[in-house]
């Protein structure tokens, strides 16, 4: 039975479903409400889910059942010494270490838990890096939406911030450095390139079988670092891609030479290219990509997918699975090689995370 | 002492009340003795700025009115989720 946590904005979907056969929604949870984000932490079993409410502001949540009563969490607040607001939040992601959950806000701020998730702390070392007052959002707004923990280290993580780069840190969230050596934003005119705070990650991931290798997915341009995000490499370029826009990301937990991205026609124009919803494939660390379609519309399908909502299983093969503004949720058990629609008609889906 | 009138989905987080009684002297001081009394509608009504949430209203007599509204033992403030949506 394979457990997926659709988040909409008309609340979360439990989507339930034998692996690779029909899905049902199980449950339904905060219904009427914008669920940005929801996920469930695979070592204490808990879940997690952020919620935007129409009037009352953005809010966390867990359970240890996702059909039963949720509980608001402490947080996350922003202390009165930061003078700012919690607008969204954007991510929930396990850490390493007892208890350690990590979470990114906009305003783009990260925000740690030692205690499961219940309560909440504003990492200052990030907030107050000298370069904060130059940071400026996307569309989206300001934001942290990546985190990525090295497995088996809990003193070493990295972030990705739109649109303010990767930032990473090796003392447990203590002090950063930003990392953009490589990425290119095309964006800006050529001259404005050099010294400008403006770059916008659109996603990033790490591999947990080889920590040092990330990939990303930038505002123009796809790319992986084999050195821990120190510098970063094209990989979009050029190799097969339809676009090089986009903002969803997989990779293969297993096998850190294989990511998927679904890319979008451009920042203009934020449909999947030609009316295809195609999912690519790099299995060599991004030297190529090739389509993956068998099941997929391929005919009159302009669709959005968000950054947040793809995602894979750790099986073998693989579990893939995204959704789309369109309300529908996408799903391969095969690695991507066949699909099929395992929800339709859902409200805009704004995260897919496999419990 | 004032009361606070409560309406919609905020009630959830004062124990299902509608109407609570709190001490202070201006919007601003209610709710924060609101919060205070009840723990769990903190940053619902006001940010951890103590600014109002962006979707809510706050009314006293016949108008609208801010949080730097003075209040009097003898008022009622009603806070409301606005009309809005998607």
């Amino acid at each position: 039975m394979t457990e997926l946590l659709v988040g909409t904005k008309k609340g979360l979907m439990i989507l339930r479903g034998a692996r690779g056969g029909p899905f049902e929604v199980a449950a339904r949870a905060f219904p009427g409400e914008v669920v940005e984000f929801a996920t469930r932490d695979a070592r204490s079993g808990r879940y997690f889910a952020a919620v935007t409410h129409g009037q009352f502001g953005p809010h966390l949540y867990f359970t240890d059942d996702p059909t039963k009563p949720w509980q608001q969490a402490e947080g996350p607040a922003f202390p009165a010494s930061a003078n700012a607001a919690v607008e969204r939040i954007w991510v929930i992601e396990p850490g390493v270490g007892d208890g350690v959950v990590w979470c990114g806000v906009a305003p783009a701020a990260l925000f740690r838990s030692g205690d499961g998730g219940k309560c909440w702390a504003l990492v200052h070392g990030l907030w107050d890096v000298p370069a904060r007052p130059q940071w400026e959002g996307g569309a989206g707004g300001l934001c942290l939406h990546s985190i990525c923990p090295w497995p088996g280290d809990p003193k070493r993580l990295a972030v990705g911030i739109s649109s303010a780069g990767v930032w990473l840190s090796d003392d447990a969230g203590m002090s950063w450095r930003r990392s953009i050596g490589g990425l290119v934003p095309r964006y800006l005119p050529e001259e404005a390139r050099k010294d400008t705070h403006a770059f916008c990650v659109h996603n990033m991931r790490r591999a947990p079988r080889q920590p040092a290798t990330l990939y990303m997915q930038f505002h123009g341009g796809v790319y992986r670092s084999d050195d821990a995000g120190e510098s970063w490499v094209d990989i979009g370029t050029d190799r097969g891609l339809p676009s090089d826009f986009g903002f969803p990301l997989a990779i293969d937990p297993n096998d850190p030479d294989r990511a998927f991205v679904v890319p979008l026609s451009a920042d203009a124009d934020r449909v999947t290219p030609d009316g295809k919803v195609r999912v690519y494939e790099t299995s060599d660390r991004g030297a190529s990509w090739r389509a993956l379609e068998k099941g997929l519309p391929q005919s009159q399908a302009y669709l959005t997918v968000l950054r947040q909502a793809f995602c894979t299983d750790s099986g073998s093969p693989l579990g893939l699975y995204f959704g789309a503004q369109s309300g529908e949720v996408f799903g391969s058990a095969d690695g991507g090689r066949t699909w099929s629609t395992i929800a339709s008609r859902l409200p805009p889906v704004a995260s897919v995370r496999c419990a | 002492m004032p009361k606070v009138i409560l309406t919609g989905s905020i009630r959830q987080h004062v124990g299902g009340l509608g109407v609570v009684e709190v001490d202070g002297d201006t919007a601003a001081a209610v709710v924060k003795a609101l919060e205070a009394s009840y723990p769990a509608v903190r940053g619902w009504i006001v940010d951890e700025r103590g600014s109002l949430r962006r979707h809510v209203r706050l009314f006293l007599g016949q108008g609208a009115v801010s949080l730097e509204a003075p209040i009097g033992p003898n008022d009622e403030l009603h806070i409301v989720a606005a009309i809005s949506g998607g």
